[in-house]
């Protein structure tokens, strides 16, 4: 431990955030690409913050190369944490430092990439576990606002973003009865039309604001642009089975542009052949969580990855929260004990992810031409046991994963002479 | 009717003679006693004779013949609220309300009504008396339904008139409840709290009467109210249970009222010696038309549905005495007819009127009195159109204190029958009048047309289309022209309108008595209900799990002893207890395991959990509540006590939570999927008690303004300095004279701790504080046995090395408040390191179900060996709750509590395939897939049910099932 450490030092001193200037190859270590495949003993170049090669054999000689040998050890993609609030909240109970829920209902056009704090204690604490990039989701309302996808260690949040604006996310109503609502039935039931009803007259009216001439400006409307042309992702936050047909089922026939994701969806395992035909990914969040009903299996959380991705659904795993999100690695561990391979449950944090957020060209694999951004693992990065990251690398250069938790147990090990 | 004894009169008194002989009647005398066609002979007021018709009629009686009609002495609801129609007065509720706001020199909890007495507001009340007399019930206990203490009861006559003549017993019993009622003091808030709330006020009312202090209103009625009855109204079968413990505490026996649930642990209910009022008001089967809203439905509920009437038959065949009670059923016919399907789910007459006679004239010592119809008894009884449990029959008129209250119009004479009658524009058509008392008709012209018939005033009246689908009506008037020897209409007279408006006279003859049976449905008569669960819930079983020896063969051991871990060994359980350890163990009859890869522990123990916990984990509403216990309130049916097992929990601490410098005292269970809520504890554990410090005791995330003490660290430190010396100084009071201090069950159970009887769990945070409490404890005399969350221990290892405490703390729980901005997760490792004895714990129902994974980030984040990683969810954690002699480890002598993982348990990819406790398999991966196709099977078979139940018209609600609560350090709710 104190070895690493050390390192951790080094590598904090050398964290400039101006970018790579000396080419680094990684060699000896297990590559895991991302994309379901493993490179034992390989070789990894990157090269001006992109990686340049990948393989076995290195088959170009480089002069004033840094070199990393990581034998014994694992290469990943750095981890993408979707779905998170990372950044944008640093105390839950501290009101002052909440910013991911602005007041209103319909808030296409407020932005979480402009509150994400890089300076967040909890950020060098998901580095840590190997999360490289979040996605900053604002919540509340019905619409919430949209979503960018960051780094997790910037400079601010203008150089943090490499996703601005990916999508705009809905609060889909739950359509079934609360078991604990003073309201009857049919009342209840009127509210959820209603909501339903205020969604699409939302939507209308954005299309209309669109193909009117010069309408008058209207901050929100202007916001739904892109969602409407299908340029953004819609995320739908739903849980419940009946929910996500009822909203999968209204975006197809009334608002057909629209590209939608699933959040959430916890009973997703119940309508499989319904999200396969209609192609939505989805973005589970309730892995670690408890069965949604009594009757449900022990392990159905666990399970429901496994069950979708045979569908041939895309599967990404998310944590919800800000500084529960470091646990993401452990959730694709778990869903890998219940079904998924170990690559398989990688790629639902790396690849997956990088797809459904449109920037699976930049990132989200260990491929020719990609950023340099992955991170070296002691061994097996969806371990517990073994989650120990060396090193880690954005746009090919190696960043600090120091952090307050280890400075100050080193601190309080250093008072009892451990 | 007489007048009230001494009231001054208008005019001349109008007192009459009061004899009356039915007969022709059958009279069910008692519930096994039927004197078929005999008269029934009652005079002022009581039974005079049954005798047979031959039998002399004493002179000058008036006789009413029943015809074959049906006598039953009058039922008795010993679960009422009948004539006690106060209006509830709207108590506003203050933000946290410590004190009573009752004037008077009462007890200092509003929800304590020892003084009240119903029969002071008792009166007639017409609507109900109606329903009652409808129903069968003739007298009713009635108690104001309010708050916990309800005070004395009144037996009353639901008939009519002045209260002055309908009360029998001004104070025939007291009652009790769980409920605070329209209290609005914030004491208790939470089902322990109203448990504590009992106890404590029995003391102090015991007290009361040896040493009279001071005046207090409420305790003044209490000696003199000992010897009656106890009606204690509870919510479930685990209330009811609960209460019964209660009484066992003070050597009184109630008379439970529930919910009807009784069926679901019938062996505890009866164990219990108690009486029991039950209801039957069965579920109306659910709206389940949308399968995924029907997903919604829980089976317990499902099958609620399916079993609920044949709980009065359950509890007979088990030979529990119980009264029955018209209470939730929503009117005379809601109730007949529930009656009559419980009789149909097996309940048999003599017990259904067992149970709403006699058991309840017992209960209230009244049965020389009531109950029954026999020479000298009181003259209360109904007639009814039929055997009772005929679906049609009816209760016509209703006789209390031998006045007789008319309930349903009815005619001496039998007009069944089909007629002839002559009628202008028709010509003949044909009348069948089917039932003689709801006068079900058919009318014959050329088509069939149903009928409406009026019976009132001794004319009937009917409006008549002049043919099928016609809008034109024949309007009639008729009336009885002739009857021969038995009764029988034979003849009518009527005016008839006719559509132009012309009125006409008409004639109608009886041309048959037998009317055709049209009418009559054919009833389905099978009664089909599914199993009791054990649990009754998901997961739960038909049967509870049996012990069994085993035999683990070739297992990976982690024993957390010096052996460490040991490849390729066996282990041998039997009697619920590990015998052998070894290679190439064997014994007879055990159930060999092939363990071959996979690794063998001790199962998990959760340090901190609040799974299984019913209504309120926490008393918040005082700074100190050691006085409630949540041993009180186990809730044995919560799903997550299942998910724990999956997740190889064999046994955890149930901890009251984290409102209160002092809270509640903790109950650590086994969990004994299947098992009672005594069952689950621990038997051999000792006792332990919740702490807290920092802003939960402060409520500083209250969100509202809050004013109970303390609001500050320093206000924590005085609370324990004062709560504790308070202590030492009642302890010496009760040494020096036992009989006559006044127990105090708060302070009792801090002098517990003083004595080392009871061992302290405190919730900590921040240095600060841990540092205050042990110092607190230095000065006093008590140590804090163990420091729960304790995230910031690695401060202050040095010192709680030196106090000698142990810490359970989250693996990496932090920045969700203020107070744990320095948590870290190397603390445990760090915790270790010194020395001190440290476990990983969950405060939370889904991360305590891979309790395995969170000791695995110990290896991650602090670096220690994987064999102290896994101590740390087992042999510390057991350590710490003095468990350790019996489980924690895998040692021969100690508890079979075993899990069987299929990997190193450590590992994100194990998955516990069997969990055993005390040798008994509560999980294993082959029975949950077992489980998993039953509880598909099983709710698939009600909701069919339920669907076709809704086809055949039965009446559907909409439902859906509330999930169990998934409660945390600092959930607090409205009690």
């Amino acid at each position: 431990m104190k070895k690493l450490i050390l390192i951790i030092v080094l590598i904090a001193i050398k964290f400039s955030g101006l970018g790579q200037t000396q080419t680094t190859i990684i060699q000896n270590g297990t590559l895991h690409i991302g994309n379901g495949e493993v490179i034992e003993n390989g070789v990894l170049v990157m090269e001006n913050g992109k990686i340049t090669f990948v393989g076995n054999t290195l088959k170009t000689l480089y002069k004033n190369a840094q070199v990393v040998d990581a034998k014994g050890k694992h290469i990943y993609p750095g981890l993408i944490a979707m779905n998170t609030i990372l950044g944008l909240n640093e105390i839950d109970a501290v009101r002052a430092t909440r910013d991911y829920s602005e007041t209103g209902m319909f808030n296409p056009n407020v932005r979480s990439l402009i509150a994400y704090n890089t300076d967040s204690k909890i950020l060098p604490t998901a580095t840590f576990n190997g999360i490289l990039y979040a996605q900053a989701v604002p919540m509340g309302g019905i619409i919430s606002g949209s979503s960018s996808l960051m780094k997790t260690q910037a400079w601010n949040w203008e150089d943090a973003a490499i996703a601005i604006d990916e999508g705009v996310h809905i609060n889909w109503p739950s359509l079934h009865l609360s078991p604990y609502s003073s309201e009857d039935a049919e009342k209840q039931l009127k509210r959820t039309e209603e909501t339903i009803s205020k969604i699409e007259a939302f939507f209308v009216a954005a299309q209309q604001y669109e193909q009117a001439i010069q309408p008058e400006f209207n901050a929100r409307m202007h916001a739904m642009k892109n969602i409407l042309n299908g340029q953004q992702t819609l995320y739908i936050h739903a849980e419940e089975a009946k929910g996500i047909l009822n909203a999968v089922n209204f975006f197809k026939s009334k608002f057909p542009a629209v590209k939608i994701a699933l959040v959430g969806a916890t009973e997703s395992y119940l309508i499989i052949d319904f999200l396969k035909e209609n192609k939505v990914p989805v973005i589970l969040s309730t892995l670690h969580a408890l069965p949604y009903k009594k009757a449900d299996d022990v392990d159905q959380p666990f399970k429901t990855p496994a069950q979708l991705m045979a569908a041939g659904i895309k599967v990404i795993l998310s944590k919800e929260g800000s500084w529960e999100a470091r646990n993401l690695p452990f959730i694709a561990g778990t869903a890998a004990a219940y079904g998924l391979t170990k690559e398989q449950a990688l790629q639902c944090i790396t690849l997956n992810a990088a797809e459904v957020l449109g920037v699976d060209a930049k990132i989200g694999s260990l491929e020719k031409g990609k950023d340099a951004s992955l991170v070296i693992c002691e061994g097996d990065i969806l371990d517990m046991r073994t989650n120990v990251i060396s090193s880690a690398y954005i746009c090919g250069e190696a960043i600090n994963l120091e952090n307050e938790q280890v400075k100050l147990a080193k601190k309080y090990k250093g008072k009892y002479g451990f | 009717m007489q007048a009230q004894n001494g009231f001054p009169l208008n005019g001349p008194p109008d007192k009459r003679v009061q004899l009356i002989a039915f007969v022709h009647a059958n009279i069910q005398a008692t519930p096994n006693q039927l004197f078929k066609d005999a008269t029934l002979i009652v005079k002022d007021g009581k039974i005079e004779a049954i005798q047979s018709n031959d039998a002399v009629i004493p002179k000058g009686a008036k006789i009413i013949n029943l015809n074959g009609r049906f006598i039953y002495p009058s039922f008795i609801d010993v679960f009422s609220s009948y004539g006690l129609n106060q209006e509830k007065e709207a108590k506003l509720r203050s933000y946290q309300q410590y004190e009573n706001n009752k004037p008077g020199a009462y007890a200092w909890n509003d929800a304590i009504h020892l003084d009240r007495k119903s029969v002071e507001i008792f009166e007639f009340e017409e609507k109900k008396s109606e329903q009652y007399l409808a129903s069968g019930f003739g007298l009713t206990l009635s108690i104001l339904p309010d708050g916990i203490f309800r005070g004395s009861g009144v037996l009353v006559l639901t008939g009519k008139g002045p209260a002055h003549q309908l009360i029998l017993n001004s104070e025939a019993a007291t009652g009790l409840s769980f409920d605070k009622g329209s209290s609005r003091q914030d004491y208790p808030g939470s089902a322990m709290g109203v448990v504590a709330l009992i106890r404590q006020t029995y003391y102090d009312a015991n007290y009361y009467t040896l040493k009279k202090e001071e005046v207090n209103l409420s305790f003044e009625n209490f000696q003199k109210h000992k010897a009656l009855p106890i009606v204690f109204e509870t919510e479930n079968k685990y209330a009811a249970l609960r209460a019964a413990k209660i009484g066992k505490e003070f050597g009184l026996s109630y008379i439970l009222k529930t919910k009807g649930d009784d069926y679901q642990r019938i062996d505890e209910i009866k164990s219990t010696g108690c009486q029991f009022i039950i209801p039957i008001n069965f579920p109306k089967p659910f709206d389940v038309q949308d399968p995924f809203d029907a997903e919604r439905i829980n089976l317990a509920d499902l099958k609620h549905w399916e079993m609920a009437p044949a709980n009065p038959a359950i509890l007979n065949a088990k030979g529990i005495p119980f009264a029955i009670t018209a209470s939730g059923t929503t009117n005379a016919d809601d109730f007949l007819n529930n009656l009559r399907k419980a009789v149909k789910y097996g309940l048999s007459k003599e017990a259904a009127l067992t149970s709403l006679t006699l058991s309840p004239a017992k209960m209230l010592n009244i049965a020389n009195k009531v109950g029954t119809l026999q020479k000298g008894m009181m003259a209360n009884f109904f007639i009814s159109s039929n055997d009772l449990f005929e679906p049609n029959a009816e209760i016509l008129d209703h006789y209390t204190n031998g006045n007789k209250n008319a309930v349903k119009a009815w005619n001496n004479q039998n007009m069944e029958g089909v007629y002839e009658l002559d009628l202008p524009e028709l010509g003949l058509v044909k009348l069948a009048i089917k039932n003689n008392n709801t006068l079900e008709s058919y009318l014959w012209t050329k088509d069939t047309v149903k009928v409406n018939l009026t019976y009132k005033s001794n004319s009937l009246s009917a409006n008549i289309a002049t043919h099928k689908n016609s809008d034109k009506l024949i309007r009639l008037e008729f009336w009885v022209s002739n009857t021969n020897a038995s009764q029988q209409v034979t003849a009518f007279n009527g005016i008839a309108w006719n559509s132009d408006g012309v009125t006409k006279s008409f004639k109608g003859k009886l041309i048959t008595d037998t009317p055709s049976s049209k009418l009559n449905k054919n009833e389905d008569s099978s009664v089909v209900i599914g199993k009791v669960l054990y649990p009754f819930s998901e997961f739960g079983s038909n049967q509870q799990p049996t012990q069994n020896s085993y035999l683990f063969k070739g297992a990976t051991l982690w024993t957390n002893e010096k052996e460490g871990i040991l490849k390729d060994m066996d282990v041998l359980v039997s009697n619920g207890k590990i015998i052998a350890i070894g290679k190439d163990l064997k014994l007879e009859n055990a159930i060999v395991v092939d363990c071959k890869g996979k690794h063998l522990t001790n199962g998990i123990i959760d340090e901190h959990s609040h799974i299984g916990i019913y209504k309120g984990v926490n008393e918040c509403t005082q700074n100190i509540t050691a006085e409630v216990r949540i041993g009180d309130v186990i809730n044995p049916e919560d799903i997550n006590i299942y998910r724990q097992l999956s997740g190889g929990v064999i046994a955890c601490q149930q901890l009251h939570g984290s409102c209160n410098p002092i809270g509640g005292q903790s109950s650590i269970i086994k969990l004994r999927w299947g098992l009672g809520a005594e069952d689950m504890k621990f038997k051999e554990a000792v006792g332990f008690i919740k702490f807290a410090l920092g802003e939960n005791v402060k409520q500083s995330n209250w969100g509202n303004e809050t004013s109970r003490y303390p609001q500050t660290r320093m206000g924590v430190e005085q609370v324990y300095y004062d709560a504790f010396l308070r202590a030492k100084e009642y302890e010496k009071k009760i040494k020096e004279n036992p009989s006559l201090t006044r127990r105090d069950l708060e302070l009792e159970t801090l002098v517990e701790i003083l004595n080392k009887k009871r061992f302290i769990s405190c919730h900590s945070y921040v240095q600060s504080e841990i540092n205050m409490l042990m110092k607190v404890g230095d000065s006093i005399g008590f140590k804090v046995n163990t420091f729960t969350h304790i995230l910031e221990g690695y401060k202050v290892a040095d010192k709680m090395k030196a106090h000698g405490a142990n810490a359970s703390t989250f693996a990496d729980w932090w920045a969700y408040k203020y107070e744990v901005i320095d948590a870290i997760p190397q603390n445990a490792a760090i915790l270790n390191q010194m020395g001190i004895v440290t476990a990983v714990n969950s405060d939370d129902a889904e991360m305590g179900r891979r309790l395995n994974q969170e000791a695995a980030k110990m290896v991650k984040y602090g670096n220690i060996s994987e064999e102290d990683a896994w101590k740390m969810v087992t042999l510390n954690p057991a350590i710490m709750l003095h468990i350790d002699k019996f489980t924690g480890s895998i040692k021969i002598g100690k508890q079979a509590d075993l899990v069987l993982w299929s990997d190193n348990p450590l590992s994100v990819y194990a998955k516990a395939e069997m969990t055993l406790i005390d040798g008994i398999c509560y999980y294993s991966i082959e029975k949950d897939y077992a489980l998993r196709s039953a509880i598909k099977l099983e709710r698939e078979r009600i909701i069919q049910k339920m669907i076709l139940a809704k086809q055949k018209g039965e009446k559907t609600t909409k439902h859906v099932s509330a999930p169990d609560i998934d409660y945390h350090c600092d959930t607090v709710e409205e009690y």
